[in-house]
């Protein structure tokens, strides 16, 4: 009874801002023609979908965030496997660097990375933000497939190599499916913090490029029509919501530290 | 034992070369700007420790560290026992828990600047489902420092809970259920079987559940200004604040100065942690 009315409780706490921001995005907050104030229905989100700049924000944002888990993935798999089965000379010592990226705040590097990114032209493109984002990412990226390498017997590699298969193709072959579900998790973990990160993205995007976040923050004006920008808000969660359904069987593997 | 190959350095590579640019490079320019007075980036003298000593012996430095350092105790002290405490809960109900973590998930993927939204919305004294209440029971946002900190400690609960609860909950259910009954045989309390088999069980998880929350919540910068800018009489002022504000003013030496201190205090404070986890480990 207690543990019912806990879970109620959580679920009232983690819904009631959502439902509000859903509740707005159906409801006409600005008047306009052939629509009364107060009204409910889907305009705002056909004129979300209507309007070139915020579909372009979202195009942008889906490619720096899809180059963003490509990239972590792809480095972090092989540095996972090779902490996972072997030691050497500064393995500990490279887990505490992760760490210590992971945790560099990333108002203490906007500036330098600016100017950075501006000599190599990477300012005001998704490749910039996919890059940059790798810095708290590819840790965890790392952090979560080791946990799940080493859950593998290491048997698994021994007989693939006895089997003749070369490096590559016992990663393709055999690792990567046998460890699936933490690359989804370690993928999940990449997508929904460089799809949620403001800082970064903001200052990389100048003129071009910008992103979902900010395409939301330049609705505001003096008269904001805060229906739409709910509804842009709600259409923002999709590619979340679909990514905790994916993972959901899997979400409770996490990563535990060993630095 | 794992076999000792020196080789395996081939397969960091990649992913070393990418922090190097990303990451080395830019913290190294970061503590170089620290020392210098910078116009524009052609016109940059050196200061040496000017900046430093200038922050450091301000009061509203300090004043600003204090709060944040409280802001991080509230929300650390909150959100761990409250985040194992629901991962408990979900424990029981097996199968089903994973519909219970998914809920758990969802404000984790809101994008940070739309959480302060949210939450405003919600306590919009005209049109927020919570509004027209809260303003009958006088809480004032705006104005009253101590009601601006309980917005900003509840949108972060619940922005970050799930973290805590997922990561708990992975802990948690990877105890095999032959401990817990051999813990039900023994006539073991509930504190008990908490203390000595799940909280060991747990203290991966939560050591980087601390690190993360601690730092997150150090340099919360995007909600905090969003609520209430930093007031009122600046009692909601982090350090991140502070920092903002001199980029936005084009200081880049002193940003630059005051970026490098904080990353000091956030380094001490991890290797703190690290040492201190590490010698409970090899405690016997």
């Amino acid at each position: 009874m207690i543990r019912a009315a806990a879970l109620v409780l959580l679920a009232v706490f983690i819904l009631l801002p959502l439902a509000q921001a859903f509740m707005l995005s159906l409801t006409a907050t600005l008047p306009k023609e052939g629509v009364a104030e107060g009204s409910m229905g889907l305009m705002n989100y056909a004129a979300v979908l209507a309007s070139a700049d915020l579909r372009a924000a979202m195009a942008n944002s889906a490619v720096y965030v899809i180059l963003n888990v490509i990239l972590s993935i792809g480095l972090g798999l092989p540095a996972a496997y090779a902490l996972a089965r072997c030691s050497f000379v500064g393995d500990r010592h490279f887990m505490l660097l992760m760490l210590v990226f992971r945790l560099t705040p990333p108002v203490v590097l906007s500036l330098p990375i600016f100017i950075l990114f501006s000599k190599l032209g990477l300012v005001n493109s998704p490749v910039g933000i996919a890059l940059v984002h790798c810095l708290f990412n590819l840790p965890v990226a790392i952090w979560i497939m080791e946990s799940f390498i080493r859950a593998v017997p290491r048997e698994l590699d021994e007989t693939a190599f006895l089997d003749g298969h070369s490096g590559l193709s016992f990663f393709f072959r055999h690792l990567i499916p046998e460890i699936a579900p933490g690359i989804g998790v370690a993928a999940f973990f990449c997508f929904i913090f460089s799809w949620v990160e403001v800082v970064f993205a903001r200052i990389l995007t100048v003129t071009a490029g910008k992103p979902i976040t900010m395409a939301i923050n330049a609705m505001f004006s003096f008269q904001t029509d805060i229906g739409m920008v709910m509804a842009m808000t709600c259409l923002s969660l999709m590619p979340g919501l679909a990514m905790i359904w994916l993972v959901r069987n899997h979400l409770a593997r996490g990563f535990t530290l060993r630095a | 034992m794992p076999p000792h190959d020196n080789r395996a350095w081939l397969l960091l590579l990649p992913a070393v070369i990418l922090l190097l640019v990303v990451g080395v490079l830019p913290l190294l320019a970061v503590v170089n700007y620290g020392f210098h007075d910078i116009f524009t980036l052609s016109d940059v003298h050196w200061v040496g420790l000017e900046w430093f000593a200038d922050i450091l012996g301000s009061d509203r430095f300090l004043a600003s560290l204090g709060r944040s350092m409280l802001f991080s105790a509230l929300v650390l002290s909150i959100q761990v026992p409250l985040g194992i405490g629901v991962a408990l809960l979900l424990l029981h109900y097996r199968r089903r828990a994973v519909w219970g973590l998914m809920l758990c998930a969802l404000p984790l993927v809101v994008p940070w600047n739309m959480i302060p939204m949210l939450w405003l919305g919600l306590i919009d004294s005209r049109a927020g489902l919570l509004g027209p209440w809260l303003a009958g029971v006088g809480f004032d946002h705006k104005f009253t420092a101590l009601h601006t900190w309980v917005l900003i400690l509840v949108m972060d609960t619940w922005h970050w809970l799930g973290l805590v609860v997922v990561l708990s909950y992975a802990a948690l259910s990877s105890i095999p259920p032959a401990f817990r009954q051999a813990a039900a045989i023994d006539g073991a309390s509930r504190w008990a079987l908490f203390r000595f088999i799940e909280l060991p069980r747990l203290a991966g998880a939560l050591s980087i559940v601390f690190l993360l929350r601690f730092v997150d919540s150090f340099m919360i910068y995007t909600e905090a200004f969003a609520i209430n800018a930093g007031g009122p009489q600046d009692a909601t002022r982090f350090l991140s604040i502070e920092l903002g504000e001199e980029i936005k003013g084009f200081s880049y030496g002193q940003a630059a100065a005051r970026a490098t201190l904080y990353l000091l205090i956030v380094l001490a404070v991890v290797w703190a942690f690290v040492v201190a986890t590490r010698r409970q480990d090899a405690r016997p």
